[in-house]
């Protein structure tokens, strides 16, 4: 009997050393680990801005948790080692050491596309002021509108954390960028082309020259300077800043371009209040015969399309009427300035528009610094 | 004598079933075209973690199929590939179903975005007809010629639209939104300060 209760109790004791001693093959705290890592790496957006690593992990992942999920042989002796956990220790190590690169990475795209944004946000900056400063706006067509528009979908995407895209909104903008410079260095360039400037240097001299012979009045007009001076017997008596047309500082081709003629012209009518809408005006002989001949020309050419006319009624005048004053090719003064200017000049005094008289005008300068290399976006 | 007959008989039987398991192909082939349907339905952009993890099912599956191809005839088990196969299908029903919802939504936002985005270009082109065309003529034809930008800017918006780049299309209608938005008020700042105009002539 005593013997009986001994076996039982010896059976009971094994029984319970056994059950105590058998261990899960997979410790659950790696599992939640596992998880914890994979949830790491999405929120790192592992899958789309790593696809390859987080592919790796999540294939490995995916195939332990099966074997996890139908391996039978949960439960094992406690010396017994387990293939399965040691692999999920392995990728354990894996998946922290993609988290932590993932995480510098991240940390990396983030610091770089920051950089590259609020660069291109700064040269854009600049660039819209020099590009206001020539009156390039409107020369720029729609390439200005685009350009705000990739660097304003940079920022978006900066700041939705998509680095790849706002990298590569960046770099569009970037070469958006460039093109602008190179479409104002085409349509200005002559502003920094040395012989032209010669040319329109000579011009000037050659009105001024004009005034001293003839102890006469004169005017000069410089498009870049956006100045009118005003020449006595050689001498210059007054300088008046002016407004041009809305395309200004390109050479007048055609009616409604906007642009403001350069070459020698004469004031061929003085029209006084209630002669015209603009306080005072002083009409010029636009179009002249050399005007006629590179209009023809160009027509011929095919730069200026058959139903183009030439244009005219290109005044020097004031703003009467504020809200009707405009100058859609003509050179417009403040009517203080104005007065003045009519007062002083009369029917045949010539009137020479030059682009600029210096190497270093405003439109060369500004067109200068736009071509000078930017640090790479 | 006859126990050890039936003994010997059934386990020639298991055998022969043993031998004759065969790998899933028909369930490994819907679970392969599962996941080629939740990929075209957009998953790898809308669901891209979930769709990673099926990528992985897909590779476990295949993986080990081929341990029990690899396997003496009456060892193969082929019961954790019909597992994963059924798994996998499931997923890739339940992802593409996800991803096609993410899409859609994605796409109602783009919409919206364009829509807020068509309805401020057109208010600043209404603003535009309005605009002084007085003293800073030059400014007012920046102004016109910006307002053509954003109206053309417009079809790019369309364009991501129509290639399904959602997010695309949203940041760039949220852009022209914000500079029509610009625009207007550069125009009504100049129409605070001179009133309403009177049209000019043309020279």
């Amino acid at each position: 009997m005593a013997l009986n209760l001994i076996h039982k109790t010896l059976a009971a004791i094994l029984c319970v050393i056994c059950l105590t001693g058998c261990v899960q093959a997979v410790p659950p705290d790696l599992f939640v680990a596992l998880e914890a890592i994979d949830q790491d790496l999405i929120a790192l957006r592992a899958p789309e801005a790593a696809p390859e690593e987080y592919g790796q992990f999540v294939r490995q992942w995916i195939s332990l948790k099966a074997r996890v999920q139908l391996d039978d042989d949960l439960i094992r002796w406690p010396w017994e080692s387990s293939d399965l956990e040691n692999d999920l220790r392995r990728l354990y190590v894996i998946g922290e050491r993609t988290v932590s690169q993932l995480h510098e990475r991240h940390a990396s795209q983030h610091r770089a596309a920051q950089a590259k944004v609020v660069r291109l946000e700064e040269q854009l900056h600049t660039i819209t002021s020099k590009v206001e400063s020539i009156d390039g706006r409107i020369l720029l067509g729609e390439k200005g509108v685009q350009t705000d528009l990739l660097v304003k979908q940079a920022r978006s995407f900066f700041e939705q954390k998509d680095f790849q895209r706002a990298m590569q909104a960046a770099e569009k903008a970037d070469h958006a960028l460039k093109a602008q410079a190179l479409l104002l260095s085409r349509e200005l360039g002559r502003y920094a082309d040395e012989s032209r400037i010669t040319y329109w240097q000579t011009l000037a001299k050659q009105t001024i020259d004009w005034s001293r012979i003839h102890q006469s009045t004169a005017i000069v007009v410089s498009k870049a300077d956006r100045e009118l001076t005003l020449y006595k017997g050689g001498r210059k008596v007054l300088s008046y800043p002016v407004r041009l047309g809305f395309n200004g500082m390109l050479e007048k081709q055609f009616q409604g371009d906007g642009a403001t003629p350069e070459g020698r012209y004469r004031v061929t009518d003085k029209r006084g209040q209630g002669q015209t809408q603009f306080y005072r005006a002083l009409a010029l002989d636009y179009p002249n015969s050399e005007d006629r001949r590179r209009f023809e020309l160009a027509k011929k050419s095919g730069k200026i399309g058959p139903a183009k006319g030439i244009g005219g009624q290109i005044e020097i005048h004031g703003a009467d009427n504020a809200l009707l004053a405009q100058t859609l090719g003509c050179i417009m003064l403040d009517n203080s300035n104005m007065a003045v200017l009519y007062g002083g000049v009369s029917v045949g005094t010539p009137v020479t528009i030059v682009g600029a008289l210096t190497r270093e005008n405003a439109v060369a300068l500004a067109l200068s610094e736009l071509a000078q290399p930017r640090e790479e976006i | 004598m006859l126990r050890k007959a039936s003994l010997v008989s059934l386990a020639v039987t298991l055998i022969v079933i043993a031998g004759c398991a065969e790998p899933p192909t028909q369930q490994i082939q819907e679970a392969e075209k599962a996941l080629k349907d939740a990929q075209e339905s957009g998953a790898a952009t809308y669901s891209a973690d979930e769709y990673a993890k099926l990528e992985g099912t897909l590779t476990t599956l295949r993986k080990e199929v081929a341990d029990q191809d690899e396997k003496f005839t009456l060892f193969r088990d082929y019961g954790k590939a019909q597992q994963l196969s059924a798994s996998a299908k499931a997923d890739s029903e339940r992802i593409k179903a996800a991803s096609a919802q993410k899409k859609e939504e994605a796409k109602a936002a783009a919409l919206q975005a364009q829509q807020v985005a068509e309805e401020a270009v057109k208010a600043t082109q209404d603003l535009v007809a309005k605009a002084p065309v007085g003293k800073d003529r030059a400014a007012v034809e920046a102004i016109k010629n910006d307002v053509e930008g954003l109206k053309s800017l417009l079809k790019q918006v369309q364009a991501s639209i129509d290639k399904e780049d959602y997010p695309a299309a949203q940041t760039q209608a949220k852009a022209i939104h914000d500079m029509s938005q610009g625009v207007s008020i550069e125009i009504q700042n100049a129409l605070a300060k001179v009133g309403k105009r009177i049209p000019t002539k043309k020279k």
